[in-house]
């Protein structure tokens, strides 16, 4: 799959990693795992008596993309990036593919993401996904494929950059001289992006980045990106709403707040609206956004575009709205709420990987070939009973990157979740979060589930 | 940048506090047991307790007030408000809040001293560990303020920072000062020859800068005046309330007079009660008195500070270590 220019770069850091001793290389890991505590890159789980800081396990050998994969993914995930928003705006309006008969009405209607209070609502731009995380797989024949997407509030950016710095730290010889893609320019993409979708077309608007606060487990992220941006990082109790116009309670005072990019789900916004028990909304703020008071990114209702039922009809979207084929394929999808797809599901548990369409951060997903007889029961009885709830896909023989494993380097499964920014036009970072399962022979990735992280290096 | 969110300022006021209050209790602890040794039966461990008022908190865990229980109390116990491992997990959580407004050195190094204060066991406040121990307390908090005098950026929070620093470190003298007098012979003329006036001088690290100013002296008034009105001694009261004007000035340009009215007048109040003093002639009770009202008076400041920029109800306590305020 390397092209042939590439393979110098290739051969040089390959050279490089061999000259290492097995030691060398895990003490330069237990370098840069300290550094990462030290410098509070944690998620924390909270017990009845202790916040217990835990890294995200971070593998120091990168994962090393081509410019010519790099250049199919950067185009792949704009397509998509695209469709979406002109899927959103669509049923969010005329619901013209609705009527048109490309995906079922009750299927997005009937979604627990979407928002009947968001219809007839414009948004600036049209642009509903702001920021988008698009997983991909790379199956058998190296094709990249996509596995999900993340169109509400796709978290792991934060460990793009700060993987990158301490790769710079602690391994500056290995990428000498080799032509990496900057990863640098994200918080300032993003906040150029969050100015070009301000109300009215205001050229300063005031951005804030709205957080559930310190005990959320991406607190650390929401950190990181508001510095990086440049933006006061608030939460819902520094945030009120008068006249259908939103400030920020300051030392002066109140301010005037403008765009929100917010890390908080849509039904915790405003307690007025969606979840009356939310302690972490704002009373008023869906009427203020309605107005076009203050704008919201991502904007409400983005959940049912990435929905794993409607991922499933993703291609026909894309094709229906762009006329162009999709650049990056899905994986085969059955989907377990047409008599179809719900037959071959049942048919092939065992073969299948089955996922609740619900849920995410890979909970609740059964590997077919690798569950025991009773998993495999315990499942039908869940599909028969909530078809709806679950979608099937085959196995696929996810892609694999060498890591560091005690004291072998030994393949491990990977992804790869490139971030999109959106204001005006559409931005992929070129990186993005790879993320590797740990335990041998596994294919969940998920940092819930004890996944761990590579950098990326995508050569240019 | 916008302007401060009013929790961020509370935040920075606060993280400043609870490490300024780490630093003097290390302090308090390695000083009374260094160097009030001489006496036939040893350091009085009671006298940490009574500083701080916290006798009945004490009581409610512990039997004796002895080395290992004062220790213990003051250095690991989590469920103690004002141990030392207690403030360090308050301003690491504090900074946690604000942590996109401080610099990542900072960052970095609360995060380091708050891993060796959780990792600490008893093996670090036994007598034979208990300097080194407050020694490495003592050391990052130093080294903190100097990664602030550094990387911190002059705006909004590091005004709000140094006022919760040098109230709580107006506050603590006060406390080290009433005790000094309430326990310490007077009875001996104007001559001071119990060794424990040195105690009270090294733990504010004033006894070589006392030595410096008035030379072969050592007078009960010469003391007082020292750490009541030497402006360029760091720890004297003075000092912290010249400091306070500092910021109290900077918030007021920032603001205006008129939303200020309230913290000015505190503060004036502050000033003119250090004018006054204790009175000519000290006794302990006079002296007593007036710490007691000083220490009132930062309360005052700070209440006034907290209504006007945090968003507050008022505090109803006057010393941090009773109030819990955990912002």
């Amino acid at each position: 799959m390397q092209s042939q220019q590439d393979q110098p770069h290739l051969a040089k850091i390959l050279k490089c990693l061999d000259e290492l001793d097995i030691s060398a290389l895990r003490r330069r890991a237990r370098d840069a795992e300290r550094e990462l505590f030290n410098l509070g890159i944690t998620f924390t789980v909270y017990t009845d008596r202790d916040a217990i800081d835990r890294i995200l396990p971070f593998d120091v050998i990168p994962r090393v993309l081509s410019k010519e994969a790099w250049a199919t993914i950067d185009s792949g995930v704009k397509q998509r990036v695209a469709a979406m928003n002109l899927f959103l705006n669509d049923i969010y309006h005329d619901g013209h593919v609705l009527r048109d008969g490309i995906i079922p009405a009750e299927l997005v209607k009937a979604n627990k993401h979407y928002r009947p209070e968001m219809e007839g609502v414009d948004v600036p731009r049209g642009t509903y996904v702001h920021i988008c995380g698009t997983d991909l797989v790379r199956d058998e024949k190296g094709t990249f494929r996509v596995l999900e997407d993340n169109g509400r509030c796709p978290s792991g950016v934060s460990y793009v950059l700060e993987n990158r710095h301490l790769m710079m730290r602690a391994f500056p010889d290995l990428a000498d001289g080799i032509p990496i893609a900057d990863v640098d320019g994200y918080g300032s993409r993003l906040a150029r992006a969050m100015t070009e979708v301000a109300p009215h077309n205001m050229s300063h608007p005031t951005i804030v980045l709205m957080s559930p606060g310190v005990y959320n487990s991406a607190y650390f992220e929401h950190v990181f990106l508001a510095r990086e941006m440049g933006v006061q990082l608030v939460e819902g109790r520094d945030l009120l709403v008068e006249n259908d116009k939103v400030f920020m309670r300051t030392t002066s005072g109140q301010q005037r707040v403008d765009v929100i990019y917010r890390r908080i789900d849509d039904e915790f916004l405003d307690p007025e609206v969606f979840r009356p028990d939310s302690a972490l909304g704002v009373n008023g703020l869906f009427a203020a956004y309605r107005k076009g008071n203050v704008n919201l990114a991502n904007a409400v209702g983005t959940g049912v575009a990435d929905d794993k039922a409607v991922y499933a009809y993703m291609p026909r979207i894309i094709k229906y709205y762009l006329d162009e084929d999709p650049i990056l394929q899905n994986v085969p999808t059955n989907i377990c709420g047409e008599p179809e797809g719900l037959n071959k599901t049942l048919d092939n548990l065992d073969k299948l990987v089955t996922k609740p369409v619900g849920e995410s951060g890979g909970y609740g997903v059964v590997v077919g070939p690798r569950a025991s007889k009773r998993e495999l029961s315990r499942l039908r009885a869940l599909v028969k009973a909530d078809p709806d709830n679950y979608i099937s896909q085959p196995m696929i023989g996810l892609s694999v990157s060498p890591t560091l494993v005690g004291r072998t380097i030994e393949p491990r499964h990977v992804d790869l979740r490139p971030f999109a920014l959106t204001g005006e036009s559409t931005w992929v970072l070129p990186g993005g979060l790879t993320r590797v399962a740990m335990k041998r022979g596994s294919l969940i990735v998920n940092s819930s589930q004890g996944g761990g992280s590579k950098d990326t290096w995508v050569l240019v | 940048m916008s302007s401060l969110v009013a929790r961020f300022a509370a935040n920075t006021f606060w993280l400043g506090r609870y490490l300024e209050r780490t630093e003097n209790v290390a302090r308090i602890l390695h000083i009374n047991e260094t160097y009030a040794r001489d006496k036939p039966e040893g350091p009085d461990w009671q006298r940490v307790l009574d500083l701080y008022s916290e006798s009945k908190q004490f009581h409610k865990n512990y039997k004796e007030a002895n080395a290992q229980s004062v220790l213990q109390f003051y250095v690991l116990d989590r469920d103690n408000p004002s141990s030392i491992v207690s403030s360090v997990i308050n301003a690491r959580e504090n900074a946690r809040s604000v942590r996109h407004l401080i610099s990542t050195e900072m960052w970095t190094h609360l995060n380091i001293f708050y891993s060796q204060m959780l990792e600490m066991g008893a093996g670090a406040i036994t007598l034979s560990n208990l300097a080194n121990t407050a020694s490495n307390i003592i050391l990052n908090c130093q080294t903190f303020e100097g990664i602030i005098e550094g990387t911190f950026l002059r705006t909004e929070p590091a005004c709000f920072y140094h006022l919760g620093k040098y109230i709580e470190r107006a506050d603590q003298t006060t406390r080290i000062l009433d005790i000094g007098y309430g326990l310490l012979p007077l009875d001996e003329g104007d001559a001071i020859t119990s060794i424990q006036w040195n105690v009270l001088l090294r733990s504010v690290s004033g006894y070589h800068a006392y030595r410096s100013r008035y030379p072969g002296r050592a007078r009960v008034e010469d003391i007082e005046r020292f750490l009541l009105y030497d402006n360029e001694f760091p720890r004297a009261l003075a000092l912290c309330v010249d400091r306070i004007t500092d910021r109290v000035r900077d918030l007021e340009r920032r603001h205006g007079a008129s939303r200020h009215s309230e913290v000015e007048r505190t503060r004036r109040e502050l000033e003119f009660a250090l004018e006054t003093g204790p009175g000519k002639e000290i006794t302990p009770e006079r002296l007593h008195g007036f710490l007691d009202r000083f220490q009132g008076l930062l309360a005052d400041v700070t209440n006034a500070v907290g209504q006007t920029y945090f968003g507050y109800a008022p505090l109803e306590s006057k010393a941090l270590g009773n109030t819990k305020q955990t912002q």
